[in-house]
């Protein structure tokens, strides 16, 4: 067992521990960011399931087979119903439109409900919803019927107990056009209410859940049998933006913990390096007494075999543990119970380790293997061995596959390969003008500064690159994450409209508008609304085109303006003078039906027929909150079909009643609450920024560390050279002040090549990746060189500090 | 006596970026068991180049070496390294001790590389010859340059495992002040008689040179002068 205690004794002299230490923090970090985004990500899934309110659901306009459900009974699959529908409820002689939710005991079957069994006592979480014969209403609704807790409302022919007060339903908002105020039934009732007949306009969805297999097996039986009419939702398609949102942050967690395994495999890098060069003088010494090729190799290979195994086991005993921690503080900010590890995340931490250990301790301890042992009688120790370029393959193939398989995605492991090669290019370009610039006259700390940074410039270039890869993470994290966060403030800008008035009536109009003027809410415009279909495109079926897309499968909202909504944007053709006549197309709907300008378009309106030319293409913003639609006709065309009014409006908090006193005056006008659903996403947005915000905080974190792990691996000379210039009269002052200067300067250099990398990860994957907008980041030039020189200068110097504050007479003694 | 070290006719060569150099120009010698063998010359005649194509370390470009018996120019790497383990020891100027491992640990360390129970005993007894058993356990660094000599010779002949040993020395006194260094060259002379090791000894100090039975003085890589020192008696001058 001599490869061991060679180890042992080597470590004793305080030589391995920078490796193992890199080692352990790369095994730690990955192990608790993959343990926590796993762990994060299986949480923020569930939580999009309770927008769904089960794992699948079928959605149709009509009820379904019975066989289909009982196929789902035989597979063991959990299942729960719901019917929605509008209703007019009464009590005391006062109606309301309502928009009614009946369910069955399956229901919910992820998330819960909160109600309130009473006006004052606090909410409390339930897992069904009211048994027959009774009813859970929205607060809102008490006034509006002049009713309390415990009185009856009228559901058509059935009366219905009130029995609670509706806070939270955990699919609120999975539909803009949930109308009026609601009221949780149970679907025992419906029958005997007799309120839905052949004919209204019903919503049935039925949910499922259970294990993976199961349900797929059910839907891929399922999916070739459903018309038209019936749509399976899952995750991903049941709330499109959350989980676009989801998709992203999922996406960016990985690419934290990528970019958390490069700063590693640097740190590691480094120390191997560092550990090869310091071995080379054994290895000689070894050989010439008697060590062969192989059996130098076998030593060193059992070493860092040991190494590579204690490390890691370390490591990931390390990361789970850290990442219990976390999880166990953040806690509340989880957006459901965390749910327990997987073992997977310690298979990533167990790949890491040996990829790193492999990949870049494994080259130079080949390297090591070569070694010459005539130079134990030569006077130096430099031994260019020009075969590098197995280290030089090795390590990066290594990661590379490594962040793959992290990330699942070529691309982003292609952008990440981008970024990282134009680091190690430009390290070499920037250490050179750093080395070769004039900045040695301007005096005596400049020059020691600057002499250290020429003796060490080939290390330079490799410190540069690697505090390079930790900038350029934490750059490109920022940065991603502000783009990312951003956008999602875009999408729900400050004082967005949050409510919608839609079903106004003409004749209600200016008088509607008087109401919110005097509550000095400011509105949208008023726009008309005709329902129609698209039929025909210059006389052509829309029923022949091929995969018909949505906007020629169901009704259209029409409308007509005279001017264009602030978010909207003509790109082709004009916008209308009082004379001009036609229909402005959104632009993508246009795209994807094919059309040209000056098209006939033929809609059916109550079956009567209209036929406009394409006038201009529209961009608008969906995430604007205003009404918007695809079709906008010039105003005359459409003016003799009865329409509705719609407009959407931003009401603060604190005039919430406004929506009561409206719904009374005007008790055709249906009000969707938006700011409902808003909080809803906004609460998930938190949670995702928060994420992000605490892998930010590991990965800061790790490229500290890595950065100390770079310094120390030339403190041995360091310690030298300060020692000799101190024996040669310098002042500690002068020695410190040139250590500031030569790291402030190395991480300047170092920020600066970030900067430039940051910004092309950044181009990569905004257009690769999260399919952003393209965007340069003025700040990050700035920024980069700054923060490079403050947090390399700080960490460099203080690393380094023992070596001015040493005596040097026990120095150079130690070091002879 | 039969020969335990003999060089017929060695070239070297080397290849460097400014053309082909010749390090070595044909040098043959011989040497008996038991003998020593110092071998002089100006800075960069190519002494250390010797020694180590002597000692195998490295093939040279053309000519054929003999030690303990076998051809070492005809071996590959690896078998160079198993005579090596055998039969040499070394004594560098600079003393290439490991710094991480202590006095005993670098002393046990060739009988360690050939798999050879009771290492550290063995390590004891040697670091107790050249009168350093009470540092044992210290650490290159907390060593004099004489001392981390001292600990090198121990470790020199810890390499031998069989009859056949032979000790490299590469100006052994070369980072030592002259009464350090007077010091070593008896002890290594000592111990080299007691243990009838042969020595090739490479330094610039002529007093030095004449404590050895055999004589090579090099100019250029070539030979200038071989000669045998007979008549008094070194290894007797030792003892007494
Ligand atoms: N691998 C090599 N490549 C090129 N030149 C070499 C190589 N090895 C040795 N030399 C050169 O060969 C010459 C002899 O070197 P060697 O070390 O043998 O000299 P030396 O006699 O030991 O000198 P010194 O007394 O200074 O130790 C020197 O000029 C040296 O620079
Ligand atoms: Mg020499």
């Amino acid at each position: 067992m001599l490869p061991l205690r060679l180890l042992f004794r080597d470590w004793r002299g305080g030589e391995l521990a920078l490796i193992a230490s890199a080692l352990v923090l790369a095994v730690t970090c990955v192990t608790a960011i993959a343990h926590f985004t796993d762990r994060l990500t299986r949480a923020m899934e569930q939580q999009s399931l309770t927008f769904l309110a089960a794992e699948r659901v079928l959605r149709s306009s009509q009820p379904v087979d019975t066989a289909w459900l009982d196929k789902a009974e035989e597979l063991g699959l959990q299942q729960g119903q719901i019917i929605q529908f509008a209703s007019m409820i009464s009590a005391n002689d006062q109606f309301q439109f309502v928009s009614v939710k009946a369910v069955d005991s399956g229901y919910p079957l992820v998330g819960h409900l909160e109600i309130r069994r009473s006006q004052d006592a606090s909410s409390e979480i339930v897992q069904q919803g009211p048994p027959p014969g009774e009813a859970w209403i929205e607060s809102r609704l008490m006034p509006l019927l002049e009713i309390n807790l415990g009185d009856s409302i009228g559901l058509g022919d059935t009366q219905l107990k009130v029995t609670g007060l509706l806070e939270r339903e955990p699919d609120r908002g999975t539909s803009l056009f949930d109308m009026g105020a609601r009221v949780l039934a149970n679907v025992h009732d419906l029958p005997a209410s007799g309120v839905i007949q052949p004919g209204s306009r019903v919503r049935y969805r039925y949910l499922f859940a259970g294990d993976d297999q199961a349900l797929k097996e059910y839907f891929s039986w399922l999916k070739p049998q459903l018309t038209e009419h019936q749509r399976i939702l899952d995750l991903r398609e049941g709330q499109p933006r959350v989980a676009s949102a989801l998709n992203r942050a999922e996406r960016f967690l990985f690419l934290a913990a990528s970019l958390a395994v490069l700063l590693a495999s640097v740190a590691v890098g480094l120390a191997a390096r560092r550990y090869g060069l310091r071995h080379t003088a054994y290895v000689a010494v070894m050989k010439s007494l008697g060590a062969g090729r192989n059996k130098v190799l076998a030593i060193y290979l059992g070493q860092l075999g040991a190494l590579t195994l204690i490390a890691t086991a370390l490591g990931l005993a390390l990361g789970s543990f850290i990442q219990a921690q976390a999880v166990n503080l953040m806690a509340g900010f989880f957006p459901v119970a965390p749910p327990t590890s997987h073992w997977s995340p310690l298979l990533v931490g167990l790949a890491t380790g040996l990829a790193c250990a492999l990949g870049f301790a494994l080259p130079p301890l080949f390297r090591l293997a070569r070694t010459d042992p005539m130079q134990t009688l030569r006077k130096d120790w430099s031994n260019p061995d020009k075969r590098e370029w197995l280290g030089l393959i090795l390590g990066p193939s290594a990661m590379l596959l490594l962040i793959w398989w992290l990330s699942g995605s070529l691309a982003m492991t292609l952008a990440l390969l981008a970024g990282m090669a134009l680091l190690v290019g430009g390290s070499a370009l920037v250490n050179q003008l750093l080395v070769r610039g004039k900045l040695a006259s301007l005096g005596g700390a400049w020059r020691i500064a600057l002499g250290s940074l020429q003796r060490r410039a080939a290390f330079n270039t490799l410190l540069i690159a690697a505090f390079g890869t930790g900038l350029l993470a934490m750059l490109a994290l920022v940065f991603a994450r502000t783009a990312l966060i951003d956008e999602w403030r875009m999408q729900l800008p400050e004082k967005a409209p949050n409510h919608f008035l839609l079903n106004i009536a003409p004749t209600d109009v200016n008088g509607m508008r008087q109401m919110l003027e005097k509550e000095q809410v400011s509105s949208t415009e008023f726009y008309p609304m005709v329902r129609g279909r698209l039929i025909a495109i210059n006389d052509t079926p829309t029923k022949e085109l091929k995969d018909r897309p949505n906007g020629v499968r169901r009704e259209l909202n029409l409308s007509w303006t005279e001017n264009l909504a602030p978010d909207n944007r003509i790109l082709e053709g004009g916008w209308w003078d009082k004379t001009s006549e036609g229909v402005s197309v959104e632009v993508e709907l246009a795209a994807q039906l094919n059309l040209a300008l000056g098209d006939q378009l033929r809609f059916s309106i109550g079956g009567l027929e209209v036929e406009a030319p394409v006038a201009s293409f529209r961009s608008l913003d969906w995430n604007s909150m205003r009404p918007n639609f695809y079709m906008l006709f010039a105003p005359g065309t459409l003016e003799g079909f009865p329409a509705t009014y719609i407009t959407s409006f931003y009401l603060p908090p604190e005039n919430k009643l406004l929506i009561n006193d409206l719904v009374r005056s005007y008790p055709s006008v249906s009000v969707i609450e938006l700011d409902k659903i808003i909080l809803r996403i906004r609460d998930t947005i938190d949670q995702v920024s928060f994420a992000i915000e605490s892998v930010m905080a590991l990965m800061l974190i790790a490229g500290v560390l890595v950065l100390i792990a770079g310094v120390r691996a030339s403190i041995a000379e360091r310690l030298q050279e300060a020692a000799i210039i101190r024996t040669l009269g310098g002042r500690r002052r002068l020695l410190l002040k040139s250590l500031v200067l030569e790291f402030g300067l190395l991480g300047s250099a170092a920020g600066l090549l970030a900067a430039i990398g940051a910004e092309a990860t950044l181009i990569v994957l905004s257009q690769r990746v999260f399919e952003l907008p393209l965007m340069l980041h003025p700040s990050l030039w700035l920024l980069g060189p700054l923060v490079g020189a403050i947090l390399v200068g700080i960490a460099g110097t203080l690393a380094c500090y023992s070596s001015v504050s040493q005596p040097p007479l026990k120095v150079l003694r130690e070091l002879a | 006596m039969s020969a335990i070290l003999s060089a017929e006719n060695l070239y070297h060569r080397v290849s460097t970026s400014e053309g082909p150099l010749t390090l070595l120009n044909n040098i043959s010698l011989q040497l008996a068991r038991g003998e020593s063998l110092a071998v002089t010359g100006a800075s960069g005649s190519g002494k250390s180049t010797l020694l180590g194509l002597l000692a195998g370390l490295d093939k040279p470009s053309e000519g054929k070496i003999w030690l303990a018996g076998e051809e070492i120019t005809a071996m590959d790497e690896e078998q160079r390294a198993a005579v090596r383990a055998r039969c040499v020891g070394f004594v560098f100027q600079t003393f290439h001790l490991l710094p991480g491992l202590t006095a005993r640990e670098n002393v046990m360390l060739p009988s360690e590389l050939r798999g050879e129970r009771g290492a550290a005993k063995r390590a004891e007894e040697f670091l107790a010859k050249v009168g350093l058993e009470h540092r044992l356990s210290h650490y290159p660094r907390q060593l004099s340059g004489g001392e981390q000599q001292r600990v090198a010779i121990a470790r020199a002949f810890a390499s031998f495992s069989g009859e056949d040993a032979i000790l490299f020395a590469d100006e052994p006194t070369g980072s030592l002040d002259a009464g350090n260094g007077a010091k070593i060259i008896d002890l290594l002379f000592k111990l080299n008689a007691e243990s009838s090791t042969t020595l090739v000894l490479v330094t610039h100090e002529q007093r030095l040179a004449e404590r050895c039975a055999t004589h090579l003085q090099m100019s250029a890589g070539a030979v200038e002068s071989y000669e045998s020192l007979t008549g008094d008696d070194n290894l007797s001058e030792v003892s007494a």
